[in-house]
This record gives structure tokens, C-alpha cells and sequence, in this order.
């Protein structure tokens, strides 16, 4: 059956159809095109016609004349629209012109760059020049990488490499900064928040050393579609950028379905899971051999739905590998096979977290189908992008889970489709940030007195107090660094701590085997001992895991249950920078808090029904989090007028609320920031709402609430005064199950309090 | 933004305010000489390019006479040997008519480091070989670097011997460390006193410019002008033993040196090497080269004889009977007697005791695979002169 006659049946199907709140049809869009371009070197014009391409599509074109211009640019443009040329001929005219001319292309994964090189040799092979590109990431061979510092034009790396190998070695790429013309950032919405603060200063460190050498690169980035790209743009590279919007290439008919499951148990407002959803769903793609996606929220989502999606397509021979599971943790040449065995046709069905949202080049899907709302409006469309390359005819179906903004999104699809995507937020001067890269800075290249970092005019304030703490050595108008080690070694880009675990198994006692690998954050929740750890449908069980050494020890067990990790969160206050009194009697604050995390037992889940089936204890330090929040503090005579229960209710109410309301003016995604409640907090005795950025430091979030805390509560009772159940629902407070019979009510009685 | 140095230190949980270091003075670079008398260098007359040649395995100027030697090692602020690493010592050392010389140039503070790098690019112009310890790696490429952050565009000489290389192909399989310090004890018999440990420089270093008291920094140029004379006298020791190697005392390292040569293709003093080696415990090891030496240069008889004397006295009997299985089948083409000693390899193999590593049983394969084609090379003679052969008693 192909797609067509696939969405045919889905739209006869009445089950199906009654829980389809929207079914939009996007109609098909012609391309526009232009001539290549006159000032284009003759040989490169050849290449792409001997490939084909005689004409360019419009924003290509565009492209290239700003880059003649010698501007600096954005383009922004859906998945699949051809952006790779963007980038690709301005880069190689320049080196045909001038062959000391140096690029570096930056891409957020490895995945990525492995990638997109692919393309580029196979144009340079064209061309018959010598136009070196390299990769130059933590797989490169050492005895390869000498050769890439001195002869490489194109390097390609991402920005953790950039950061820990290249700046801080900056001596030995003389060849690269003295004829750097152009730095290419593709992807560049990923950089949002805190990442985003952190490659806007590893930039500022990168221009620094350019203008060290003399050099004077220009900047092209790329961009999914975002609401401020240019913004990002600006933010990020500090320069003036332009933007270019107007995507030319040809779109087939795309069908996005929302699909909400249906309610099993209307009283308590419980629908059926989301997981079990869609494993219907994608079975029935599956089952039809239509080439699917199918995206979800976490790592073990990914696991259930790909096993029994493995059941399911398993042949006599038993063989399943048609289905596969695709997420971080998997081994990189696990998922370079898994990249190929898509675009090669042989896995027709890939079960991805958002590891496979960005551009890897993963061949023709038809259908997707999303496991919950993504959380960002950008991403939903990025995800979207991954089925229906080019000219035919795709489908999207996004299955609700019963989480309050999925329930939003699904019963408001025209607030999906009419709103513009997100904000992408980066604070490059967040302070701990910014600390770390000044650091790195004066590594690199010791800073003179009147040097302004990122034209900081506070630079001076900070090697001050690197001064005073003998980082630095302020001496003949210069701060020298005065340490032995590297700053950049403890400094990640990506998250707080710095290690990754490896994940061994050790089921062959003689053969012990290296199977995947996981960031420290996740490691409490899906690897402590007696975890059920699952890798591409096969299941495990955490034997031992060696904090000290960052080692899990795993063995492969025949179990028929899941498990999952319950998160303790303990919350105080280290400093309160902002204080503000309410007219109710309480008051709001901003300040910086310590999140202290915990997991102290799993529950078990049956594989097929999701039931729970038991618990276990975990015994693991806490990890602390310091960031910046924002907090309410009503007044105690609540606990007095309500009742201890009753006043938790209304609680777990109003911050269930704020979860819906705070992404939606902050622009961030829910995983951004946490709402908490303390019905007495330790210090204050007073009832306490907590909201905070779930970043190390903070990336601004909380800052932007708590100056407009009154718009988020008035949206918050709005939300519960209009919605039409009787005593709490998903959509508002909570289901009553949650919160009590009156928490409803007694959440829209302390709003209009906290509003009087 | 008055609050922003008191946020920035609530970042830190304990902000630390030391004294700031009184300013410098105005006299520039520190600068030491010291002159050592010739004859602490017993070996000096060994350093010749032939023989600098044998141990480095590179060609040296044919006119390189000691004095044109520079040797070199630095002190650094860390050993991460990026932009922020800064030599802020630099030891140089050479041969003069009368004596060995070591000049020491070191930064009082970081505003000195260009005249520290232009003092010794002064000097390092005079030579055309520098010698150093582990500097390939490490001294060169980041003294090299230092050059590049000062814009100055002076190289270093050309030709370097980093004796590091030639020390592990020598002494390691002895001494299994080759750690400067270790060679300089083992060898050259010095013992240090009150020696400042390496790991320790860099924050002496700081502590001298944060404090300005000079006592620490005395162990430093101490520490750093007995590396450089240790280096010299390694050198010469090193070329002493490569020209001499009747000289060399132990078994080992005279091994270690012949295959050395042997891999440099110096086969006839590679030979001396191994014959004076054929004793002790290196002497199976020893006897296996000299006769696999002399199967390669087609004199079978005397591979033969040496091989049955290792046999004879036991010195690894199995490759003994290996090699001489492989000359009798293919060189004197007596399948018969390959067969016996095919034969008895695998009964010294199978000997009960013996630990069946993989190593062991791949060999195993390979006799097992050996032995069954010579049967049928036999048998199949056998067959043509009608004669019975008797039957194996292990392979049933």
C-alpha cells in the first residue's frame, strides 16, 4: 500500500477519525529558481551541471551574492531545501580563487559533520582540484591530524573540539586563523540556552584569535525555522547579519494529523497511554511498508516502542532488522550503520529521540509519527521535515500524551499552526558562563588591560577577580594565565559535569563489551543498580555501577519489565538578588537556588501493558544543580483558612498551571524549567512556589518570569476559569486524582488572591 | 555593574586575596653560566656523526664536530603544552675548548618572555644540532609555539636528536623506565641531592612571582643545569656504547642494541652485538638471530649448526626445531629428517605443564599443519618406490 492509499483508509477508519482533532492538508508549493550566477568560477558552474543542476533554487542564488558582498548572513530554511550549496559554493569559490584560503564548518554532532563532508568530497572530487576537507573531531586518527592542521582548507568539527582542542592549540593552526575567510554554523537554532551562550563565547575566543593572526572571516549560518533567527544570528557571532528567508525549493502535499487518544476512563480524565498509541500506529505503518519515523521524548519510550515494533516485524528467519532504535548512547558506529541502513533502504522503520531531528542525511521517509508534543513549536515542524523529502506526498501524525500541553496543543491545533515558532534564548553574558570562557580567553592569549571580551565593557571587573584568585597575573599592562592546567579540560559545553559513563557488558565473562555511553545527568535515572537497561531492543540489567570510575556493568537478562526512576528534588535558597512585596501579603523574588536531585527508588513496568509491577531501592549521592529562580512566597495564613491537604492541592494546581503558561511566554521548551511547591518552606514556614531554569547558572528564563509574573498568573487562571471540567483535568490544574476534589477551585481562589 | 565583582565572587565559595607580588625590577632576565670540566664527559670522543648516525638511525652534517651540539631543556608552567603553557626557563648547554657550558635564561615575570625567547634564539642560531630529552614531543613544539605568541619568526636548528628515542631502544628492556632521572642514576651512577621533583616546578614558579622570594627559584636552575650536563653526559654515553659495544656490560642491553642495528640494516655490527650477547640468559635469543642471520645470507650449514647447538643445550628447542624443520624441507629438501623435527617440536610442545596460551596453540596448529603435508609429501614418495610407511602413533 503506498502513502496515498494509506491516508485514504486512515480517513475512512471511524475509530481513528474520532480521535483526529485536526487534519490539515498543506498544499504542494512550486519552486522558484534562478540562473547560476554570472560571477561564479566557469568550472564550478560545470559541476553542477554535469549533475544536473542548471539553475539554482532562489534563496542559493541569494546566498551566494551576499556572500560576494562580503556580508554576513542567516539563511533559514526547512529541512531538505537544499541549504547544504548554501554555504558549500560560496566556500569553494573562494578557495578556487584563492587557494591559501581557509574554512571551518561547524556542526552541533559528529553525526552531522560525517555527513555533510560525504556531500562535499563528491563535489571537490568533481571539481579535480585539490581542495583538502577534513573532519577533525575525537575520532580522528592523531597521525591524520597533523596533516588537517597544515594543509586542511575545509575543517569540520563542532564546537566542543573547536573549544578543547583547536583554541587552546591555536599555535599549531597558524595555517587555518592567518587565512580564515569564511566559519560556517549550520543548525544554528540548536544553539539556544545555555549551549547557545557557550558557542556565542568559544566565537568571541575563535575572533579573538583571528584578529590575533590578522584575519577577518565572514560568517554563514543556517537555521531551521525559528522565530528570531536573525536575533540568534546576531547574538551569537555579535555581528550585523542578514537574513534570508525565501525558501525556493518545490514542497510535495504534506498532511499533519493530530491525534488524540481516547479517553478510557472519563471521570478521572485518563486517556489511553501515549506509548501504546503509538505502537499502534506505527505498526500499522510498518505493516503496510511505509519508510516511517517515529520520535519520542525519551530513552526508554525509544526502547519499549522499537522492541515491540522488533516483535512485530520479525520474519521466520528472525530476523528484525528492518526496525531500529536510534538514540545518544548508542556507540557512534552504530549509528553510523543505522544511517546507512536508512538511506540505503534496508531499515524502513526508525524509533529516534530528537538525536535524529537535525539534517543527517537519512534518505526518503514518508510518514512520521511523533510520540507526544516535541515542546517547541520549531521542533515539531523539524521533525515533521524528516518524512517527505522533495515532491511527495508526506504525513505527520503527532499522538498527544496526556501531559497538560500536549493537551493544549492537541485541543488547540490552531494555536499550533497560526503562532510563529519559538524564541531560541541565549545569554552569552550569563556569568558562569562567560566566566569560563574569559578563563579560556586568557589561556589562549594573554589579555590587555583596555581588552574588551566580546566588547564587554566589564571585561577589566573579571580579570580582576581572576587576578585576585590567582588565575591570572596582572603584570606589565597584560593578564597572563597563571595555572598548570588547561581551563578548557573542565569546561563543557554541553552540560554541567564533564564526564560521560561507558556502558559494558559483561554478560561473556571472558569478553567484555564496551555498548554504549551516557552523560552523567542521565546516568542516576536509567543506570543505577537493578536498572533495566535496554540498547536496541535488548534488555539488561545494571549489575554495578562505579561512580568513581564512570563505569556501568551490564548483563544481558530475559525479563518482561521495565523500569523507571523516581526523581527526588530538594530545592534551597542560596541568595535572593530581587524582592518584591504582593499586595495579598506575600511576595516575589528572584534569586539563586540549589537544586538538589536524588534518585532513591525505581518502579517496575510490564513491557506490554505498562502496568506497574513493583519497586526497588537506589542508593546514590544526590547532584546539585545551583541556577537562577524565581519564586512566590504567599502568605501563611493560607495553611490556616485551607488545611494542610487541601492548600497542597491547590498548589500542585497552580504550578501544574504555570508548567502550561511559563514555556509559552518564555519561549522555551517545559524540559527549560521546573515548577515546584513547597507548602511550608524550610526557612519561611510560608507556602513557596518555585520556578527555575534548569541550566547550570541560568540562561535568563527565570530573570524574564519574574518580571512578568502577573501576565502568568492572570494566563493561569484564565486557563482555569474557561476550561470546561467539572474539578480538574489534564489541560488545567490537573486531573482531580491529583490535586482533590476542591483543588480546582481553591487554585482559582489563591490566583485571585495573588492578583488582588 | 558596581555588583558584579561581588556576584562573580559569591560564585566562588572562598574568594582568595594574596598579596600582590612587589613589580619587578628593571633588570630583565635572569641570567646564570656555569662551566663543567671536560672530563666528567669520559665518552666525548665517541660523538661522531657515523656514530650519532648508528644510534639515532638519521644522517648527521658530516663536519659535526661536539661544539656544534646544542642541548636544551626548559621549565614550564605546565605540562599541557598549549598557548598558555609558557617556558619560563630555558636551559642551553655546549662544548667549548676548555669546558661544557650551560647558560640559563629565566623570566622574572611574564612581561620578559620576548627577551627570553630572543636570548636563546641568539644562542640556538650559533648550532646546528640540538639535543635534547623528550624535547620532540614536548620542548620543541612548544618552545615553537612561544615563537608564534611573540611573533618571532627564529626556528630552532634543524637536526634534533631527541635521545629519549634511542635511550628506550637501548635500556628499556633492562631498565624497563627511561625516565631522564632514571637513566642518569642507572647509568651514569649520579645521585641527586635535595632535588626539586618536576611535578612541583610550575607552582614554585608562581609562588616566586606572586612572593618574589628567589630562594625556591635556585632549586629550580639547580634541578634544570643537571638535566642539561645529565643529557650531555647520556649523549656521550649513549655514542660510547653504540661505537664500542665490547664495552657494553650487560646482556641485555647488548641485545637491545643489536637489534637496533639489526632493524637499521647494520647486520655485521649487529652480528658482533649478538655473538657478544650468546651467553646468559640472552643467549637463546642471541644464537636464534646469528643462525637466522646466517640463513638469510644462504650459508644453510652454519644456520643448521647453530640452531642444533641451541637445540642441544636446550635454549628454546621448539623454534629451534621449527627452523630446522623449515631448512631440511625447503633448503636440503630431506622431507624425512623436516619430519622427525617437526616431530619432536610437537613433543616438546605437548609436554604436560606447559601453559596453553593462544600463542602456544596457534603454533601448535601450525606444526600439527606442517607435520600432516610432509606425511603426504612422504607418503606420496613412499607410494612411487612402493614402500610402506609406518604409521603415526599420535595422530590416532
Amino acid at each position: 500500500m503506498n502513502l496515498d492509499q494509506l491516508i485514504g483508509r486512515l480517513q475512512a477508519d471511524r475509530a481513528f477519525m474520532d480521535c483526529v482533532t485536526e487534519w490539515r492538508t498543506l498544499p504542494a508549493t512550486e519552486g522558484r529558481y534562478a540562473p547560476l550566477p554570472d560571477d561564479m568560477d566557469p568550472r564550478l558552474c560545470d559541476v553542477l551541471r554535469a549533475r544536473g543542476i542548471h539553475r539554482l533554487y532562489c534563496h542559493q542564488a541569494e546566498c551566494f551574492r551576499l556572500a560576494q558582498q562580503g556580508r554576513d548572513f542567516v539563511v533559514v530554511t526547512p529541512t531538505a531545501s537544499g541549504k547544504t550549496l548554501c554555504y558549500n559554493l560560496p566556500v569553494v569559490s573562494a578557495i578556487l580563487k584563492n587557494s591559501d584560503a581557509r574554512a571551518l564548518y561547524l556542526f552541533p554532532t559528529k553525526a552531522l559533520s560525517a555527513d555533510q563532508v560525504s556531500g562535499l568530497y563528491d563535489m571537490i572530487e568533481a571539481l579535480g582540484v585539490d581542495i583538502k576537507t577534513y573532519t577533525y573531531d575525537g575520532d580522528t586518527q592523531a597521525a591524520a591530524r597533523k596533516a588537517i592542521r597544515e594543509a586542511g582548507h575545509i575543517v569540520v568539527t563542532n564546537p566542543d573540539m573547536l573549544h578543547a582542542n583547536i583554541l587552546p592549540h591555536h599555535t599549531r593552526w597558524v595555517k587555518l586563523f592567518e587565512n580564515l575567510e569564511y566559519i560556517v554554523i549550520d543548525e544554528l537554532h540548536t544553539y539556544r540556552g545555555i549551549f547557545g551562550s557557550h558557542l556565542a563565547n568559544v566565537l568571541r575566543r575563535l575572533m579573538r584569535l583571528c584578529a590575533f593572526y590578522g584575519s577577518h572571516p565572514r560568517f554563514i549560518l543556517c537555521s531551521a525555522t525559528i522565530a528570531n533567527p536573525v536575533e540568534l544570528a546576531t547574538q551569537l557571532t555579535g555581528r550585523e547579519i542578514t537574513a534570508v528567508t525565501e525558501n525556493g525549493a518545490p514542497m510535495g502535499e504534506r498532511h499533519f494529523v493530530f491525534y488524540n487518544p481516547p479517553v478510557v476512563n472519563r471521570q478521572l480524565g485518563i486517556r489511553r497511554g501515549v506509548v501504546n498509541e503509538v505502537k499502534r500506529i506505527a505498526e500499522g505503518l510498518l505493516r503496510n511498508d511505509i519508510p516511517s519515523i517515529v520520535f519520542c521524548k525519551s530513552r526508554i519510550q525509544v526502547e519499549v516502542i522499537t522492541r515491540h515494533l522488533k516483535e512485530c516485524a520479525r520474519n521466520a528467519y528472525g530476523y528484525s532488522g528492518r526496525v531500529r532504535g536510534y538514540r545518544g548512547g548508542y556507540l557512534p558506529s552504530e549509528r553510523r550503520e543505522i544511517e546507512r541502513g536508512l538511506r540505503a533502504g534496508e531499515v524502513d522503520m526508525v524509533v529516534s529521540t530528537n538525536a535524529l531531528e537535525l539534517g543527517i542525511d537519512i534518505g526518503s521517509l514518508t510518514a512520521c509519527v511523533l510520540c507526544g508534543y516535541p515542546g517547541t513549536i520549531a521542533s515539531t515542524w523539524q521533525q515533521a521535515g524528516r518524512a517527505g523529502r522533495r515532491k511527495d506526498t508526506a504525513l505527520t501524525i503527532l499522538v498527544a500524551s496526556s501531559a497538560p500541553l500536549d493537551q493544549y496543543v492537541i485541543q488547540h491545533p490552531d494555536y499550533f499552526f497560526r503562532a510563529s515558532p519559538e524564541h531560541a534564548l541565549v545569554q552569552p553574558n550569563n556569568l558562569y558562563v562567560l566566566t569560563s570562557h574569559i578563563k579560556c580567553a586568557a589561556y589562549e592569549l594573554p589579555f590587555e588591560e583596555d581588552e574588551r571580551f566580546g566588547g564587554l565593557p566589564d571585561t577589566a571587573q573579571f580579570l580582576e577577580y581572576l587576578t585576585e584568585n590567582n588565575i591570572l597575573r596582572h603584570v606589565d599592562h597584560k593578564y597572563y594565565w597563571m595555572e598548570e592546567e588547561l581551563p578548557s579540560g573542565e569546561i563543557s559545553l554541553r552540560s554541567a559535569r564533564t564526564e560521560n559513563f561507558v556502558i559494558i557488558d559483561i554478560t561473556n565473562p571472558a569478553h567484555h563489551r564496551v555498548v554504549g555511553e551516557m552523560d552523567r545527568f542521565t546516568v542516576p535515572m536509567l543506570l543505577h543498580e537493578n536498572a533495566i537497561y535496554m540498547h536496541d531492543a535488548r534488555m539488561y540489567q545494571v549489575e554495578k555501577l562505579d561512580l568513581a570510575a564512570c563505569k556501568a556493568y551490564i548483563r544481558a537478562v530475559d525479563v518482561d519489565y521495565y523500569t523507571d526512576a523516581d526523581l527526588n528534588v530538594s530545592l534551597h535558597i542560596l541568595d535572593d538578588l530581587e524582592h518584591r512585596p504582593l499586595s495579598c501579603g506575600g511576595d516575589v523574588a528572584l534569586g539563586e537556588l540549589r537544586v538538589s536531585t536524588i534518585v532513591k527508588m525505581f518502579k517496575k513496568f510490564k513491557l506490554d501493558t505498562h502496568e506497574s509491577v513493583g519497586f526497588g531501592e537506589v542508593r546514590l549521592p544526590q547532584t546539585d544543580l545551583h541556577t537562577v529562580g524565581m519564586w512566590w512566597t504567599l502568605p501563611d495564613s493560607l495553611t490556616g483558612r485551607f488545611g494542610n491537604d487541601a492548600l497542597q492541592g491547590a498548589l500542585v494546581g497552580i504550578a501544574n498551571l504555570l508548567s502550561i503558561v511559563a514555556p509559552l511566554y518564555l519561549m522555551c521548551a517545559p524540559r527549560d524549567i521546573n515548577v515546584v511547591y513547597q507548602v511550608k518552606a524550610p526557612i519561611t514556614d510560608k507556602p513557596t512556589l518555585f520556578l527555575y531554569d534548569t541550566y547550570p547558572g541560568g540562561v535568563g528564563l527565570s530573570e524574564k518570569a519574574c518580571h512578568m509574573q502577573e501576565l502568568l498568573l492572570e494566563h493561569a487562571l484564565d486557563i482555569a476559569q474557561g476550561c470546561g471540567c467539572e474539578s480538574g483535568c489534564p489541560s488545567c490544574v490537573g486531573p482531580a486524582s491529583q490535586v482533590g476534589e476542591r483543588g480546582k477551585a481553591d487554585a482559582i481562589a489563591i490566583l485571585k488572591e495573588l492578583l488582588a | 555593574m558596581a555588583d558584579l565583582l561581588s556576584k562573580l565572587r559569591m560564585l566562588d565559595a572562598a574568594p582568595r586575596r594574596s598579596p600582590a607580588a612587589p613589580r619587578t625590577q628593571e633588570e630583565g632576565c635572569y641570567r646564570a653560566q656555569a662551566t663543567f670540566p671536560l672530563s666528567i664527559f669520559t665518552d666525548l670522543r665517541h660523538l661522531t656523526p657515523a656514530v650519532m648516525e648508528s644510534a639515532f638511525g638519521f644522517a648527521f652534517p658530516s663536519d659535526l664536530r661536539p661544539e656544534d651540539i646544542l642541548f636544551l631543556d626548559t621549565e614550564t608552567t605546565g605540562l599541557a603544552g598549549g598557548a598558555g603553557t609558557v617556558a619560563f626557563l630555558v636551559g642551553l648547554g655546549y662544548f667549548t675548548d676548555g669546558g661544557f657550558c650551560v647558560e640559563q635564561v629565566l623570566m622574572r615575570d611574564y612581561g620578559q618572555e620576548s627577551e627570553l625567547l630572543r636570548t636563546v634564539t641568539a644562542v640556538a642560531g650559533r648550532f646546528s644540532v640540538l639535543c635534547t630529552f623528550n624535547g620532540r614531543t614536548f620542548d620543541a613544539p612548544l618552545l615553537t609555539s612561544r615563537f608564534v605568541m611573540n611573533r618571532i619568526s627564529a626556528r630552532l636548528p634543524d637536526v634534533h636528536a631527541d635521545v629519549l628515542y634511542p635511550a628506550r631502544r637501548l635500556w628499556k628492556l633492562r631498565l624497563k623506565r627511561c625516565t631522564l632521572a632514571h637513566l642518569e642514576e642507572q647509568l651514569l651512577h649520579v645521585k641527586r641531592e635535595d632535588d626539586l621533583p618536576g611535578a612541583e616546578v610550575p607552582q614554585t614558579y608562581f609562588r616566586y612571582l606572586r612572593d618574589g622570594d628567589f630562594a625556591p627559584i635556585e632549586r629550580i636552575l639547580a634541578h634544570n643545569r643537571q638535566d642539561i650536563v645529565s643529557l650531555a653526559q647520556l649523549l656521550c654515553f649513549l655514542c660510547g656504547q653504540v661505537d664500542c659495544p665490547e664495552t657494553v656490560e650487560s646482556g641485555q642491553d647488548l641485545l637491545s642494541l643489536a637489534r637496533s642495528l639489526e632493524r637499521r640494516g647494520d647486520t655485521a655490527k649487529a652480528v658482533k652485538c649478538y655473538r657478544l650477547c650468546a651467553r646468559g640468559d640472552t643467549r637463546a635469543e642471541a644464537y636464534h638471530a646469528l643462525a637466522r642471520e646466517r640463513r638469510r645470507a644462504g650459508d644453510v650449514t652454519a644456520a643448521i649448526r647453530l640452531y642444533e647447538t641451541m637445540l642441544r643445550r636446550g635454549d628454546d628447542p621448539v623454534t629451534a626445531c621449527e627452523a630446522l624443520a623449515k631448512l631440511y624441507e625447503h633448503r636440503l629438501h630431506n622431507p624425512a629428517q623436516a619430519l622427525s623435527y617437526t616431530r619432536q617440536a610437537l613433543l616438546l610442545l605437548s609436554e604436560p605443564g606447559l601453559f596453553r596460551s593462544e600463542a602456544v596453540q596457534d603454533r601448535q596448529v601450525a606444526l600439527q599443519y606442517r607435520y600432516a603435508r610432509l606425511r603426504r609429501r612422504l607418503c606420496a614418495a613412499c607410494a612411487k618406490s612402493t614402500e610402506k610407511e609406518e604409521p603415526s602413533s599420535w595422530e590416532s
